[in-house]
């Protein structure tokens, strides 16, 4: 290629531009592709806290884990939670937004009020959970029986385990609500006036012209919260119906109705030094996750309204 | 009349929305109201049956235990140095690989910018279990300082979001400043940076918001008298039968919370706004 102004210009820019994303890249290849490719290599072998004789071992753990009823069993949960969650999140998040984004009394407040919850620490929010859903002191039981709606106390955290992790997603609502703001504030407001005078009512402006335009951010809010909702590990150790001795609360299995893959893969790595099966484990997970984003962004290609046609 | 007609139907609307919206904001709320009165009973109260609402008498010494009870200022002090440690870099780190991105259009960023942002589909656990499992081999635990290298390389989201907010600063700013012959850092951090205030809000307080709640992180990494509150608080405190207390547990939750309550509230005009005008879309 001959050395023409135009060439050193670009090189030039190409050297300032991995000059600003240096710090990424460095994060990047250390505390992501190294550990990644390690774990996947551990997977493979017999790795255990203390292994006299590592050994390669193949797909072993892997075909160990899928043939194994219970921990199918925790896929099966996790993808229901998951599905569950997201779908909560989205709708909650979405009827806010809805509710929120046109001028009304206390709008500022309301967002903020609304968006809160989601601030807090999972740590802080699951202990909070627990004493408001504990049987026969919690609050929400104290609540329901003053407002005449049971005349007994229902123990939440034991008899719906997978409800009462649930609860914490409509908290978590708040921030699909400002993604979705952010999506409605991108329809111009000219759209609906002409379907206005064109004598459109509200569920006609929903189909046809809000939904059809957020749709890149619903695409964008259900992978991350797929994404994010898979990865839940804490949840089900605070949550835990099962009494918790003091310090003991990652060392007391929660039920299995919540013994989430993410808590089974911590569980077998952490307490029980199971290195190598713990993290084939989490490598089955992730190929899960990689699947459905794919196959979504895909889909999404299909669904999502786009400005430009040159996909 | 059709007119008037229109209008009530319009306030009639407005109404069952407020409605809905304030019963919304209790049913939101009522956790934390009840964090609140559990916070001020005393152990008694908590386990008798039937239950009562409000204690007979506010305790608030369960506030000066829920500090004095497991050295609270030391782990408090964890929590803060860790999020120094690791909101600053992150801006920063962010704020720069944003700033790349948005830009320069050369090849290597076409090709990058898609695998930076799929990076955000990795599942957490998948990079720090291997990453703790290997530090321990090399020792490197139980140093605080690592969360300063955690924080250089900045977050896929906050990345993203410098990088919308950049692409809409117009060209003929740096140029300019290029004119006048000033470099491409000086322009970054004299013009640029100092041009996208609402980012660099938002990207403090999610990036002290991740740091302040990582549970995984320090609990693998640190021991002792090291780790921070989430993972200190995660326990909780129990009495020396090893019976969990709840009404001072709930008070240690309240201090654990309140620097993110204060800096959501002080900050949080800019940062609705900032998060909803559009600055994600893309």
């Amino acid at each position: 290629m001959p050395v023409t102004r135009n060439n050193v210009l670009e090189r030039k820019k190409t050297v300032s531009f991995f000059i600003f994303i240096a710090p990424w890249i460095f994060g990047f290849i250390l505390f992501q592709l190294i550990p990644i490719m390690w774990g996947l290599y551990t997977s493979f072998t017999n790795r255990m806290a203390f292994t006299a004789n590592l050994k390669f071992v193949g797909l072993a753990n892997y075909i160990k884990h899928l043939t194994d009823v219970e921990i199918l069993y925790s896929f099966g949960t996790t993808i229901l939670y998951s599905v569950l969650h997201t779908s909560i999140a989205i709708l909650m998040g979405f009827c806010l937004a809805l509710m929120l984004e046109k001028k009304i009394w206390g709008r500022g407040i309301f967002r903020t009020l609304l968006y809160f919850p989601y601030m807090l620490p999972l740590i802080a929010v699951g202990w909070i959970f627990k004493i408001f859903l504990e049987r026969d002191t919690g609050y929400l039981n104290i609540f329901l029986t003053k407002l005449g709606f049971i005349s007994e106390n229902i123990a939440w955290l034991s008899e719906f385990p997978l409800l009462s992790i649930l609860s914490l997603s409509f908290w978590q609502a708040g921030w699909s609500m400002v993604i979705f703001l952010g999506g409605l504030s991108t329809i111009p407001e000219s759209l609906y006036e002409a379907a206005t005078i064109d004598g459109a009512g509200f569920l006609r402006k929903l189909r046809n012209i809000i939904i059809p335009l957020v749709s890149p951010f619903i695409l964008f809010q259900f992978i991350t919260s797929i994404v994010y909702s898979m990865q839940a590990f804490i949840q089900p150790y605070i949550l835990n119906p099962r009494p918790i001795r003091g310090g003991a609360l990652m060392k007391t299995i929660p039920p299995k109705e919540t013994f989430f893959v993410m808590a089974k893969g911590y569980f077998y790595i952490i307490t029980q030094f199971r290195f190598a099966s713990g993290i084939a484990l989490l490598w089955i997970l992730f190929i899960i996750i990689m699947v459905v984003t794919f196959v979504f962004l895909k889909m999404g290609a299909f669904f999502v309204y786009s400005e430009s046609d040159d996909r | 009349m059709y007119t008037l007609k229109k209008s009530n139907q319009d306030r009639i609307i407005k109404m069952v929305k407020l409605i809905l919206l304030l019963i919304l904001v209790i049913i939101f709320f009522a956790p934390l109201v009840s964090m609140l009165i559990t916070s001020i009973k005393t152990r008694g109260e908590l386990y008798i049956y039937p239950p009562v609402f409000f204690p007979e008498e506010a305790q608030w010494e369960n506030y000066k235990k829920a500090w004095t009870m497991i050295n609270y200022p030391k782990y408090l002090g964890n929590s803060i140095i860790l999020a120094l440690f690791y909101t600053i870099p992150c801006i920063m780190g962010s704020a720069l690989a944003g700033y790349g991105f948005a830009r320069f259009n050369v090849k290597s960023k076409r090709i990058l910018f898609p695998v930076m942002l799929s990076t955000m589909m990795i599942p957490y656990m998948v990079t720090v279990i291997p990453l703790y499992l290997m530090l321990m081999k090399t020792g490197l635990v139980d140093k605080m300082f690592f969360w300063i290298l955690w924080g250089i390389p900045g977050t896929p989201f906050l990345i993203f979001l410098f990088k919308q907010y950049f692409s809409t600063i117009p060209l003929s700013f740096e140029e300019s400043a290029r004119l006048d012959g000033a470099g491409r850092f000086q322009i970054f951090f004299k013009i640029m940076f100092p041009l996208v205030q609402t980012a660099v809000v938002i990207a403090a307080i999610f990036a002290f918001q991740w740091v302040w709640s990582d549970f995984l992180l320090p609990v693998l990494l640190l021991r002792g008298e090291k780790v921070n509150l989430a993972v200190r608080l995660a326990t909780g405190y129990s009495d020396l039968k090893d019976n969990v207390l709840y009404n001072i547990g709930m008070a240690g939750i309240l201090y654990y919370t309140l620097p993110i309550v204060i800096l959501f509230f002080t900050l949080q005009k800019k940062f609705i706004a900032g998060l909803t005008a559009g600055g994600l879309k893309g």
